[in-house]
């Protein structure tokens, strides 16, 4: 079953207008929309997002025909293409190119063949199992590429324990310093327990999904849904099972104008006054490679992240590879801050201080203040509802009558949603006249929401013709302060 | 508790028949998975002559998980903190179903001979052994004789 596409609506169309207004939406939209001239309708719409909401199954096809195009293509079993898939983010072209280069180097690179090749060849019957030292027939034991015998007992507990801890994609061979990864097929030849191999086939799945650039997770709770879309961009989707809204990229709540690194930065910083936050910022810090964030519950500075395996050093946040003799130039920045020792300094430092927290307190109270108004904008919403169902009831005017107040009501949460993520924004920008101009589109931005705020409120003494102009007004000024700023 | 596996037998038994020179390992009376440890200092090294004692624990996923190993004597050395905790790549994520408890104890004792204060655990031992290494090894050799060769 193919689910619609869902299209973000920018220009809210569905509006009612006076009639000269009607016959020229009518030709405008004629000319837009006339399949003759195909007009890229992110330029029209600033936030135009194009993708799909896959079920798990719809999922599942959509890896399995690029797995399957890779298999035939490489002549490889569709198991060893997922592992190079995975570990090239899905694209196709870069493995192929690569396997045409130096196919070798590929397979050895992405461990699918060991560095060196072993030929270890057992001419006894009986051998010992180097792991659970049981002499068994040479039938029952099995081995990877790099031809290191295990028994199948073992391979099967080695599975069962490392998918236990969560990890599937990324079992390697027993044997020491073997980094020979376990591909699927073989993984599931050995996993006999039903319930092992549903967990098995379950974190692959999560791994490939979270590996592939055109794929996210639905991040509404215990939903399954997954947004597929070819635009990588910090773009706004709305889940059609569980109507979450979030941005593509990195599935946090939708933040335009903001960008997902800055947003992150904004959050955390808003959050500093609770304590797990500074649990949280005291006791872990962001991979510097795949941002997974870490907790250091031991000593040592060399860190090793869970999640991509990436080598860092705790306290620069550098790769430990490039790190040798510097290393301590990082604890002795940390541990010396060498100004408190000096008064002078010290006060300036102060001074800074107490300038730098009044700057954020501004863009905080602006940016907490309209999250507040959006809430209290939806207790209008429901008075409004109750408002028009008595007059429906007492007889002024119709249901349909009145929804032109809802659109505006929906529009208001959409304009002022925008604002919101306006602040954090403007707070990390260099000053200067970009900055200028955009604080100067943002406090048109908000004066047009608060007069669109207040005709709501005061919605059957405000002339209709004139509500639905505010509307106009308060988004095209939000379409012109994205266009202008929205960077994706 | 269920049976010791044949592994954890063999490997036991290895261990009293041939014991690795400088290193005794004996299973607790009461729990056949703990070891009560004795490595002796490495020759050449800031550690030589002192006798340092270390818990060795088998997980019950043992040994498709890494013995649980800690230093109970007090040491001064960059890889070994406070508490006894080890900085050792094997006892972490370089762990392979392959290695022993012989192969661990034999990389702690090579690990004493070998400091490595790039990879620290003990942020201050390591600074002085990197800024001043004569001084940190003065310091070892003192907190060798003055806990690792009372008893």
């Amino acid at each position: 079953m193919e689910e619609p596409i869902n299209r973000s609506q920018g220009g809210e169309s569905d509006m009612e207008c006076s009639d000269n207004e009607c016959y020229e939406e009518y030709y405008y939209d004629l000319n837009d929309d006339s399949d003759i001239e195909q007009v890229d309708p992110s330029k029209k719409d600033p936030e135009h997002f194009e993708y799909k909401c896959l079920l798990e199954e719809q999922v599942e096809r959509l890896l399995n025909e690029t797995v399957e195009r890779l298999s035939n293509m490489l002549d490889i079993t569709p198991s060893l293409a997922k592992v190079l898939l995975h570990s090239h983010s899905w694209n196709n072209n870069e493995i192929v190119t690569k396997y045409r280069e130096n196919p070798t180097n590929l397979l050895v690179t992405s461990r699918i063949e060991p560095a060196v090749s072993s030929t270890i060849t057992h001419n006894a019957r009986y051998i010992h199992c180097p792991v659970c030292v049981t002499p068994q027939s040479l039938d029952k034991f099995y081995s990877l590429s790099c031809s290191h015998m295990f028994c199948k007992d073992c391979w099967t507990t080695h599975f069962e324990v490392q998918i236990t801890q969560g990890i599937s994609t990324t079992i390697s061979c027993m044997a020491r310093d073997c980094v020979v990864l376990a591909p699927e097929d073989f993984v599931l030849k050995h996993l006999t327990r039903p319930n092992m191999r549903e967990k098995y086939q379950q974190f692959t799945f999560q791994d490939y999904v979270k590996s592939h650039p055109e794929l996210r997770f639905c991040p509404g709770p215990n939903c399954s849904i997954v947004i597929h879309s070819k635009e990588m961009k910090a773009k706004r989707a709305t889940c059609s099972q569980c109507k979450s809204i979030f941005c593509f990229r990195c599935g946090m709540n939708y933040h335009a104008p903001t960008d997902c690194l800055v947003i992150k930065k904004w959050l955390t910083k808003c959050a500093d006054d609770s304590e797990t936050a500074n649990y949280i910022s005291a006791h872990t810090k962001d991979c510097p490679k795949c941002h997974i964030c870490i907790e250091k519950n031991g000593g040592c500075n060399h860190m090793q992240c869970y999640n991509c395996k990436h080598d860092f050093c705790w306290m620069c946040l550098g790769d430990w590879k490039s790190h040798g003799s510097e290393y301590y130039e990082c604890s002795r920045y940390r541990e010396n801050p060498n100004i408190a020792h000096e008064s002078v300094h010290a006060q300036n430092v102060l001074f800074q201080a107490r300038e730098a927290l009044k700057k954020y307190l501004h863009y905080y109270e602006r940016w907490e203040n309209h999250s507040k108004s959006l809430k209290l904008e939806e207790q209008t919403l429901e008075k409004l509802r109750s408002r028009i169902n008595q007059k429906v009831m007492s007889g002024l005017g119709t249901w349909i009558d009145w929804q032109y107040l809802f659109s505006a009501a929906g529009l208001l949460a959409k304009c002022r949603y925008t604002l919101q993520y306006t602040y954090p924004f403007a707070y990390y920008m260099d000053p200067g006249p970009r900055k200028e101009l955009f604080e100067y589109q943002q406090a048109q931005l908000e004066a047009e929401i608060e007069n669109l705020s207040w005709k709501i409120e005061r919605a059957e003494t405000t002339d209709r013709g004139d509500l639905e102009n505010q509307m106009d007004i308060a988004e095209k000024r939000r379409t012109t302060l994205l266009k202008d700023f929205l960077d994706v | 508790m269920a049976a010791l596996p044949r592994r954890i037998i063999k490997e036991t038994q290895r261990l009293m028949q041939e014991p690795v020179p400088g290193i005794s390992a004996v299973p607790d009376d009461s729990n056949a998975r703990y070891f009560h440890v004795i490595v002796t200092g490495p020759e050449d090294s800031p550690f030589e002559g002192g006798l340092f004692k270390l818990e060795l624990f088998l997980p019950e996923d043992y040994p498709m998980s890494a013995p649980k190993v800690r230093f109970i004597t007090k040491i001064y050395h960059p890889n070994i903190d406070r508490l006894g905790r080890i900085c050792l790549d094997i006892l972490k994520d370089k762990w392979s179903p392959a290695l022993q408890i012989r192969t661990v104890l034999l990389s702690i004792q090579a690990l004493l001979s070998a400091p490595n204060p790039d990879d620290p655990l003990a942020n201050d031992v390591a600074e002085l052994w990197k800024v001043n290494e004569s001084e940190a090894i003065r310091n070892a050799k003192e907190w060798t004789r003055r806990y690792a060769m009372d008893n």
